[in-house]
């Protein structure tokens, strides 16, 4: 599965991030490579979501580097990380809930828009124009995940497994080249999950999206991970296959060690 | 069957983004149009004076309309907490006066425009705590904004030109031989100036909202983190939103005191004004256009049409009924608020929706 010749995109360097005393990661290094599913796994509390908010710009850790296609990230706030093609989703979903779906998912072209204020006042000529062509682009996306029936429901009243759907098409909507999934399906039943699984392959093998998602389902895990890299108390136990994660020893014991 | 959305299907994405893509809608706004432009102007309404209708009733209320648009875009779209509504009002109005004896030959219209983008420059400004701070924090720096505004419309006695009383005194101006403002001015005119000014700002407003720029208010306002993670700065879009709102408050602001009062003191710009404003937004709900102006005429043209008819119909004192009025408002908006926090807007919405299916309400 690992694929030897494939070029690094991301690369994380002895991440240290600390909250006042609280240490969440600690000296963690780790790469993401070009079209891979990379997994981030380990028990709650590890230090997971903090890595993906430092890889987005959210947390600045004290120390260690990013680097980003070959090149080292200066410190950046997230809406600039979001200009270098990174998309993301949350553990608790962070939809906006006075829109609709297809209003959320609009939001996602946010930045690939650009007519200026003058235009947008008249809504006439380019901006209209820039408005019809991502509304297309965003109506495919409702279509390839199959979010057809809810896409004029207001987003907040849709059930939890849809929630989170709508979400991944809204940072779909980004065409981003790094995805960032936090826990895609916690919460979910298994149809729901074979569903998210399902839709999670097609991106990576379609879009070629490199993707970095958290997961605490093991079985999940093995099915889609290319790599895993298994974190506990901040710490980096392991990187590997899966295969090679789950037979290894401190993974066992992390896991039995909190009650899994 | 009235509204009926089934059947109108949209062959294309552009006329789904039009204003009113349903048939039905369209009807309503004709009407409306039909009373504001011709039919009001002409008969006035039922059982009030002409004159009372056009200076108590219809031009402040399009007045407040404009001003609730913008606390609108703010509170309701940007999700931005403001209680400096009348001071910014008052930025407008000053500014007009200012820029009106600066340019004496200055068109009035272009003179209200004006005053509108300083009072844009000002709202951004004071929209800078916003950066830091929410919720009620940003409330009690808006709070401050409105005293200390309110301060510098008594202590600068530039911005109402030494005038003895303190007061904004309207100047005569006219444009194509029309007189425009100044105590020889029709109230038709005055009218038609603010109904001109409502309609052009309620279809900027729609169409900005409706584009990438009101996506980003309405981005910050839901979800502030994800609206970041997707490439949204948050001081662009709140202070974007800050200076569009209060161009529309600041316009307001002029035409209130050029086109409607006449003249002016603090007194007009005060705290009381603040909550009137927010009172209305809050009653026609908060992130809908529409309910700005069902909003404004609840909050305004209810009560004094109130006050009229008490006085003319039922013979009852002016005090009275003044006092019965006020009551009857605040009782009225608690049990809106309990049916329907979203205003009265919603309640339309859901109206709207019933009306759709009936009669087979399944
Ligand atoms: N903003 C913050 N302020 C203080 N402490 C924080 C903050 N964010 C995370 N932490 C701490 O960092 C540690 C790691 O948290 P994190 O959310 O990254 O864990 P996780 O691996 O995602 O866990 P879970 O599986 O429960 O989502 C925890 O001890 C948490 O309390
Ligand atoms: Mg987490």
């Amino acid at each position: 599965m690992v694929n030897e010749q494939k070029k690094v995109m991301m690369e994380v360097k002895n991440i240290n991030l600390r909250f006042g005393g609280v240490i969440a990661i600690q000296d963690v290094s780790f790469d993401i490579q070009e079209g891979e599913i990379r997994a981030i796994i380990g028990p709650n509390g590890a230090g997971k979501s903090s890595m993906l908010n430092v890889i987005n710009g959210f947390y600045h850790p004290q120390e260690g580097e990013i680097w980003f296609r070959g090149e080292k990230r200066p410190s950046m706030e997230p809406y600039e990380v979001a200009k270098t093609g990174i998309a993301r989703t949350f553990q608790n979903i962070a939809l906006f809930k006075g829109m609709t779906t297809i209003e959320n998912v609009m939001t996602g072209r946010q930045l690939q828009m650009n007519k200026n204020f003058f235009w947008q006042l008249f809504r006439y000529g380019p901006a209209i124009e820039e408005e019809v062509e991502h509304r297309k682009r965003c109506e495919e996306i409702i279509d390839f995940l199959e979010i057809n029936h809810i896409r004029k429901s207001p987003v907040g009243s849709l059930p939890y497994g849809l929630q989170k759907r709508v979400e991944l098409a809204r940072a779909l909507a980004m065409e981003p080249e790094l995805l960032l999934l936090d826990e895609p399906m916690a919460g979910m039943n298994v149809e729901e999950k074979q569903d998210m699984s399902r839709f999670i392959i097609d991106v990576n093998e379609e879009f070629g999206t490199t993707i970095a998602l958290i997961e605490h389902d093991m079985a999940v895990v093995m099915d889609l991970a290319d790599r895993v890299v298994v974190l506990d108390y901040g710490k980096m136990l392991a990187d590997g296959t899966p295969k090679e994660v789950q037979s290894n020893q401190a993974v066992i014991d992390a896991y039995l060690g909190v009650a899994h | 069957m009235y509204f009926r959305e089934t059947g109108q299907f949209k062959s294309k994405y552009k006329e789904e983004l039009a204003a009113f893509p349903i048939f039905e809608d369209k009807i309503g706004i004709a009407i409306a149009a039909l009373l504001a432009f011709v039919l009001i102007p002409i008969f006035g309404l039922p059982g009030l004076s002409w004159d009372f209708t056009m200076s108590a009733v219809m031009i402040p209320v399009v007045i407040f309309t404009i001003t609730t648009l913008g606390l609108n875009i703010l509170l309701g779209f940007a999700g931005q907490i403001s209680l400096g509504t009348a001071a910014f009002m008052g930025v407008g109005a000053y500014s007009c006066y200012k820029i009106m004896t600066i340019f004496p030959d200055l068109n009035a219209l272009i003179c209200v425009v004006l005053s509108g983008i300083v009072t844009a420059f000002v709202g951004t400004i004071f929209g800078l705590p916003s950066l830091r701070i929410k919720g009620f924090y940003l409330m009690v720096a808006t709070l401050a904004a409105q005293f200390f505004l309110e301060w510098a419309f008594i202590r600068i006695p530039w911005l109402y030109n030494y005038n003895i009383s303190g007061a904004i005194e309207v100047p005569y101006k006219e444009m194509f031989g029309i007189v425009l403002t100044g105590a020889k001015s029709e109230p038709l005119t005055r009218y038609f100036v603010c109904l001109g000014f409502l309609v052009v700002l309620t279809w900027l407003a729609s169409n900005v909202i409706r584009g990438r720029i009101g996506r980003s208010w309405m981005m910050i306002r839901d979800m502030d983190i994800a609206a970041e993670l997707i490439g949204v700065r948050p001081l662009t879009a709140k202070l974007s939103a800050f200076a569009f709102s209060s161009f529309y408050i600041g316009i307001s602001g002029a035409l209130m005191v050029f086109f409607w009062l006449g003249a002016a003191e603090v007194e007009s710009f005060d705290i009381n004004h603040s909550f009137t404003y927010l009172f209305m937004v809050i009653i026609g709900g908060l992130g809908s256009i529409t309910g700005c102006y069902f909003g404004a005429i609840l909050v305004w043209v209810v009560p004094v049409i109130l006050k009229e008819y008490g006085k003319s119909v039922f013979g009852i004192d002016a005090f009275v009924m003044e006092n019965f009025t006020t009551i009857l408002l605040g009782v009225v908006m608690v049990v809106i608020l309990i049916v329907e926090p979203h205003g009265l807007a919603r309640i339309w919405q859901i109206a709207k929706q019933k009306l759709r299916l009936w009669p087979f309400p399944y």
